[in-house]
């Protein structure tokens, strides 16, 4: 177990790290893995609670727009732009938590499918603060390199998998999966829903946004379609169905295979509308015969496997960690 | 004054329109508990299958609209047979996630197919108007407005008076008490099914002289009919009506009185929807629908 932990830090390491000997091309590649790792663990951990985004890319868009205007308006460096973006993303987070109050699962999802639209349209209607449908691009002068934003990139979403392990130590984890489970009864056993739901959604609301806000230090541009785009929700969603919901290793593994989906499509099929139809069809299929994803189903083989190899010793095998 | 009145007109049709747009995604999920995602892809398809039977054949919305919404209702019964009977009992993520799913490869396949390009049928109606005074009532949205009001009455009299209308109630009411009075549910999740997807064709098939066809059509308008169905309280089809006419009002005097109102009132119906959600989760006519 030492072991292990020791070989991933070395790992989380050597990403951190690649970006200084990379070329572009890669860090353009631990851009988007490391944000979609950032955003997969942000709504694998809402989903560990039972709720259901529809909207991530809510929190996504307001980190950026949050990153962009302290940087144009005021003048804010890259680092300390994230901490506005972070910010933003937890405090709308938890609003959300408030106002859906005891609603979940499909009120949930629809509740913050609204969100991001609606605020595509207030980011659209206010062109003096948000530049509005033209965009705005951020102070050139205050660009760091790209070497910089790709290892930020990937130190975050190393961060956010080192949270989500920690979290998975603590009773909090076993609080939310009880909430998901049954709710009344987590509430019988001592668990306050409303308290744990405002916890969970903050910490996921500045995850999303604290990859929407080093992405827009990348990208450099930024208007409504962009900020609050339908794609960044279906990614956000894809990643972990594909890894394996509910799972620690499931949203960074579903990470690498999306992005790595997405390219394979795009250099055999070409059209960008096919990528989307292809995450479409990966969602239906993973659903109906892949729910546990990836992760579990790599599971349930090893243990098929072992038990297998020893016989039937059905009551010794443990469920796996991961 | 006159703007007054235009502006009560203009939500009145509005309204005429949203509540054939809404209707069937209520009743949908009424009945199977399932909130259909891909709704918004039937109006889609039942405006591109209207487009292309103007198009290629000479064939007015209006007459091409029945063949359209059964042709569409029988994809959307197969679908469901294929894909979505599968997690009736599954949790919700996997129900929502799914026809989330569903409904992005039906925009994409409608995009792979017929190019993003935003087009629109062109008939007699289209451009003409009655006017009084300073009142303009385009002829277009008149006509939208009686096929919405015979589709709508005419749900209200199957559900009602037919044997099959009267089962899908029950179904909606009590699942397992139907089964045991001998209605096959399944049978009756499909067919819910398949007119909640005939009233989306119906719906895309009149907006297809009123309205610019894309692929991506189909999700502004899901969202639309979802404030409307929270509005009215999930599952209540009198009540889906109220909040379509409540929305259409609310968007029209937005539009109306509010500057720069054109661009707010796309955001209206999110408003809406998050302060009923704070206010009144169970809407207005709301009953009590088990929050899962």
């Amino acid at each position: 177990m030492k072991l292990r932990i020791v070989l991933y830090a070395l790992l989380a390491i050597a990403a951190i790290l690649l970006p200084l000997v990379a070329p572009p091309i890669v860090n353009n590649m631990i851009l988007r893995i490391g944000s979609l790792v950032m955003l997969a663990i942000s709504w694998n951990l809402a989903a560990n609670a039972g709720l259901i985004s529809l909207g991530h890319s809510a929190f996504w868009g307001l980190g950026s727009y949050a990153a962009l205007l302290v940087a144009n308006k005021l003048g804010w460096p890259f680092f300390a732009s994230l901490v506005p973006a972070m910010i933003v993303g937890a405090v709308s987070a938890a609003a959300i938590a408030v106002i859906t109050g005891r609603l979940k699962g499909i009120f949930f999802a629809i509740a913050m499918l609204a969100l991001s639209e609606g605020l595509r349209v207030v980011a659209v209607m206010t062109p003096d603060f948000t530049g509005g449908g033209a965009g705005v691009f951020v102070d050139q002068a205050l660009r760091p390199t790209t070497e910089t934003v790709a290892m930020v990139t990937a130190l975050c979403a190393v961060a956010c998998a080192a949270i989500a392990y920690l979290i998975s130590l603590t009773p909090f984890h076993y609080a939310c999966r009880a909430m998901r489970n049954n709710e009344s009864a987590s509430e019988m056993l001592g668990i306050n829903p409303l308290r744990f739901r405002i916890a969970v959604l903050s910490l996921s609301g500045a995850m999303a946004s604290l990859a929407g806000g080093v992405n827009i230090w990348y990208s450099g541009f930024l208007d409504p379609m962009i900020g609050f785009d339908l794609h960044v929700t279906i990614l956000a969603q894809i990643a972990p169905i594909l890894g394996g919901i509910h799972t620690l290793a499931g949203p960074i593994i579903g990470a690498f295979a999306t992005i790595g989906l997405s390219e394979a499509t795009r250099t055999l099929l070409g059209e960008q509308g096919v990528s989307l139809l292809v995450y479409g069809l990966i969602l239906v299929f993973s659903i109906l015969y892949m729910p546990k994803g990836i992760v579990g189903t790599w599971n349930t083989w090893v243990q098929y496997r072992s038990r297998g190899a020893v016989g039937a010793k059905v009551g010794t095998t443990k469920a796996a960690p991961l | 004054m006159s703007l007054f009145w235009q502006c009560i007109v203009d939500s009145l049709l509005l309204g005429g329109l949203y509540s054939l747009m809404s209707i069937g995604l209520s009743l949908g999920f009424g009945v199977t508990r399932i909130i259909n995602f891909a709704h918004g892809e039937m109006i889609m398809f039942g405006a591109y299958g209207a487009y292309f039977a103007s198009v290629l054949l000479g064939v007015d919305p209006l007459l091409s609209l029945p063949l359209v919404s059964i042709v569409v209702a029988v994809t959307a019964a197969v679908l469901f047979k294929a894909l979505i009977e599968k997690v009736l009992n599954a949790p919700h993520i996997n129900q929502i996630l799914l026809l989330f799913g569903l409904s992005l490869a039906l925009q994409n396949v409608a995009a792979i197919l017929w190019t993003g390009d935003a087009r629109s049928v062109a008939t007699p109606y289209s451009l003409t108007a009655y006017e009084f005074d300073l009142l303009l009532v385009p002829h277009g949205r008149i006509i939208a407005f009686i096929v919405a009001a015979i589709l709508i009455v005419a749900l209200f009299c199957w559900l009602r008076f037919s044997e099959l209308g009267r089962a899908t109630r029950a179904v909606a009411e009590n699942g397992q008490a139907a089964t045991l009075m001998g209605i096959n549910v399944s049978r009756m999740y499909m067919l819910s099914f398949g007119i909640n997807a005939a009233l989306g064709a119906a719906t895309g098939a009149i907006s297809s002289f009123l309205l610019t066809i894309t692929p991506f059509m189909g999700f502004h308008m899901l969202v639309k009919a979802f404030a409307i169905v929270v509005l009215g309280g999930l599952g209540s089809v009198a009540g889906t009506i109220i909040g379509a006419f409540a929305l259409a009002f609310a968007e029209t005097w937005v539009s109306y009185y509010v500057p720069e109102g054109n661009g707010w009132a796309e955001g209206v119906a999110f408003i809406v929807l998050l302060f009923v959600l704070i206010i009144r989760p169970k809407g207005i006519l709301g009953q009590a629908v088990a929050v899962h």
